[in-house]
């Protein structure tokens, strides 16, 4: 079904060199790879847009499907780099998401309910995986980065919000309390006290996005997929700039020339002893 | 590496080891307050002068509904540092949601979003609570101000009884149907989670069973990615794209003919009118204050009008929720409110005498207690405005109770050095 015995066959390692090459992969990839994201793709999300993602009251039509998408494409760009430009591996805003979500799940048992006891629906976070396979398949079909920012990327931003709708569509329904019209969100985000957090501290519908006639959610959704757009350019560059190394050597007539290929490094071991090393980038 | 920089960093290493060992064998006890006490004492005095707040039911059932209520003046004082309130929130301190705040009203207004409010006015909120967390639980009315931060007022316990796993708060929508605030929508939500966690793992999972980096990274240096390719993924990358593509508009779709109505969310601006200024005959003017700064007290000297028909006496001073009585003032303070905010022989005057109507007097009081240094308010000292505020609170003949802003420059005296 596969081509892996012709792609093992090509890597021309020995039957032993395959077997530890899974290992390293195994140990690579899960203790390693997933769970740094987790740490750092959590920790960058809880910063830039924590509060949309928290709590039911914060989800509006405004901001929170341009904040979130924006914020969380980050990372799959700069990870898509590395796993496709150096393995072809189509698989890397999905693995950023689904750490993400490790994390997210985490805290939500963790640190809001068992230490904070918020019920799980009043901290649900937002879910982008079906962004993230987008974003990954447009990629493998294209195999073209530029593409994936202007097709790709607009598709995650822009599934955002009616992939989460069956999620938190309820928390939108009316309810009249002492008078007054509030959205269930609303009211959950009043009864569940939040002593350092006031009402005013939401950051929600606010911003001039509100022509055609309210339809507020759509500017956004069109908004967040541009913006997310131009990040996907931005950090599948800064994944470039990491996943680059060189050096520069001079020789003996005091030229200096900027090498990338890093494995000539070892090449030019002997001449290294005569040329001088000035510096590079791992 | 030198034998001196391993072992330097077997030390550091082994010290953090260490303590975190200890760390378990130490006393350990929960915190029960909210950091008020940190807060500046001119953020506690001059901004709101807390009065007759009262936790309703010391003790209380799961499930069962109380009240937070009381008064408050935001003093005349306002500190140049705090930013104005022009936004603000009627806010609970307690240590997470051990209460359901089930509505909130300021002068009879719901205050369900913030709103401005007025300097030198006086509000009455009342906060209903339904019991959720059993416990006892330190439980603070909270004056947010936007870009000032939470203000708190005084702390009383509240103990709430029973379990936890019996607790409901179930709540009509506009839309007649009953939603449980612990429950609902858990289930959906988590439910489409394991869904697309599911699809997502099955997409990596898909590349995953299959030597995934360093041959690929040979192969791909060596011949390029041709033969990496497989035609496999991009078909299952089609129907991967397809499914998913269906899934969020049937799952749209199906959200939408289920929760047919809905709102925004509510993003307005609470508007509420001050408490009514009621007509009082007796006029206070803090002439002279002085902070004793060993001794733990604050000397003030009064300038005080009656004009009122009926003889005045001055019972009481607060400030920060703190409340200094004399023993006119001691008989007259709610029995339930918190022993350790009161000092009920904490004010002293040198003319104990009502103020007979049409009277002018120049009276000397000192509020002396330990309480100055316990809730952390001799450190005026070191405030960026050296001055107080706080409330008067006296009575007529006929039991009317008057309450009498003051505010003044506090300047510290040292008697233990000068003496």
């Amino acid at each position: 079904m596969f081509r892996t015995d012709e792609i093992i066959k090509a890597s021309k390692l020995p039957p032993e060199g395959v077997a530890m090459s899974r290992k390293i992969d195994y140990i690579y990839f899960i203790p390693i790879l997933f769970v740094t994201i987790v740490g750092t793709f959590h920790m960058h999300t809880a910063l830039l847009c924590g509060d949309w993602d928290f709590w039911l009251d914060w989800k509006d039509r405004q901001w929170w499907p341009i904040v979130t998408p924006v914020t969380l494409i980050t990372f799959c760009a700069a990870i898509q780099y590395y796993n496709w430009v150096n393995y072809r591996q189509p698989f890397g805003a999905t693995l950023c998401i689904l750490a993400l979500g490790a994390g997210k799940w985490i805290a939500v048992y963790t640190s809001w309910w068992w230490w904070s006891n918020y019920p799980p629906n009043f901290v649900m976070p937002a879910t982008a995986i079906p962004g993230a396979l987008v974003l990954d398949i447009t990629l493998l079909l294209t195999r073209n980065w530029t593409l994936t920012a202007v097709i790709g990327a607009w598709m995650f931003a822009a599934l955002f919000y009616p992939s989460n709708w069956p999620i938190f569509a309820y928390s939108h329904t009316p309810l009249v309390v002492d008078g007054a019209l509030l959205s269930w969100a609303d009211y959950m985000g009043f009864m569940y006290v939040r002593t350092g957090t006031p009402e005013y501290i939401r950051m929600i519908e606010v911003g001039s996005l509100r022509t055609f006639g309210g339809h507020s959610t759509m500017i956004s959704a069109f908004f967040s997929a541009f913006a997310s757009s131009l990040t996907y350019i931005l950090w599948w560059q800064f994944g470039k700039f990491f996943c680059t190394s060189y050096f520069y050597i001079t020789d003996d007539r005091q030229r200096t020339t900027k090498v990338y290929d890093v494995f000539a490094y070892a090449t030019l071991g002997p001449q290294a002893d005569k040329a001088k090393l000035s510096g590079g980038k791992a | 590496m030198t034998a001196k920089h391993v072992f330097k960093l077997w030390m550091i290493r082994l010290c953090g080891v260490a303590t975190l060992a200890v760390t378990p064998a130490l006393d350990i006890t929960p915190a029960f307050a909210h950091g008020e006490r940190s807060q500046e004492p001119f953020l506690r005095m001059r901004t709101v002068n807390w009065y007759d707040t009262e936790w309703v039911g010391k003790s209380t059932k799961i499930n069962d509904v109380t009240e937070l209520r009381g008064k408050f003046h935001l003093s005349e004082d306002w500190p140049r540092a705090v930013v104005k309130p022009t936004r603000t929130f009627i806010n609970v301190g307690s240590p997470s949601s051990v209460f359901v705040r089930l509505s909130s009203k300021v002068n009879g207004t719901p205050m369900f979003v913030s709103g401005p409010m007025e300097i030198g006015r006086d509000y009455e909120y009342v906060v209903k609570l339904k019991a959720r967390l059993p416990g006892h639980h330190h439980i603070h009315p909270m004056f947010a101000v936007k870009e000032a931060g939470p203000i708190a007022g005084p702390g009383g316990w509240m103990d709430i009884t029973g379990r936890y796993e019996d607790f409901t708060n179930p709540i009509k929508t506009l839309t007649n149907e009953t939603f449980d605030s612990e429950t609902m929508g858990s289930m959906t939500g988590i439910g489409w989670h394991i869904w697309w966690i599911a699809l997502g793992i099955f997409w990596v999972g898909f590349f995953a069973i299959r030597p995934m980096y360093l041959i690929r990274a040979r192969v791909l240096a060596a011949y390029g990615d041709e033969i990496l390719l497989d035609p496999i993924d991009r078909k299952v990358g089609v129907a991967v794209l397809v499914l998913t593509l269906t899934v969020v508009v049937v799952g749209y779709m199906a959200a939408e003919a289920k929760h047919p109505i809905s709102v925004p969310l509510q993003a307005g601006e609470a508007k509420i009118k001050p408490m009514p200024i009621k007509p009082n005959p007796l006029t206070v003017d803090v002439i002279h204050a002085e902070y004793d700064v060993p001794g733990r007290a604050l000397r003030m000297t009064l300038h005080a009008t009656n004009n009122g028909t009926q003889p005045v006496t001055i019972g009481e001073f607060t400030t920060a929720g703190i409340r200094f009585t004399n023993k006119f003032g001691a008989s007259r303070v709610d029995p339930n409110y918190p022993a350790e905010l009161v000092a009920s022989a904490g004010l002293t005057m040198d003319n104990e005498a009502p103020i007979q109507p049409g009277q002018t007097v120049d009276i000397k009081v000192e509020s002396k207690d330990v309480l100055w240094e316990v809730q952390r308010l001799v450190d005026i000292l070191h405030d960026p405005d050296q001055r107080f505020a706080g409330l008067f609170l006296s009575w007529t003949d006929s039991g009317e109770r008057l309450i009498n802003p003051v505010w003044a420059p506090v300047l510290p005296v040292f008697t233990r050095l000068g003496a």
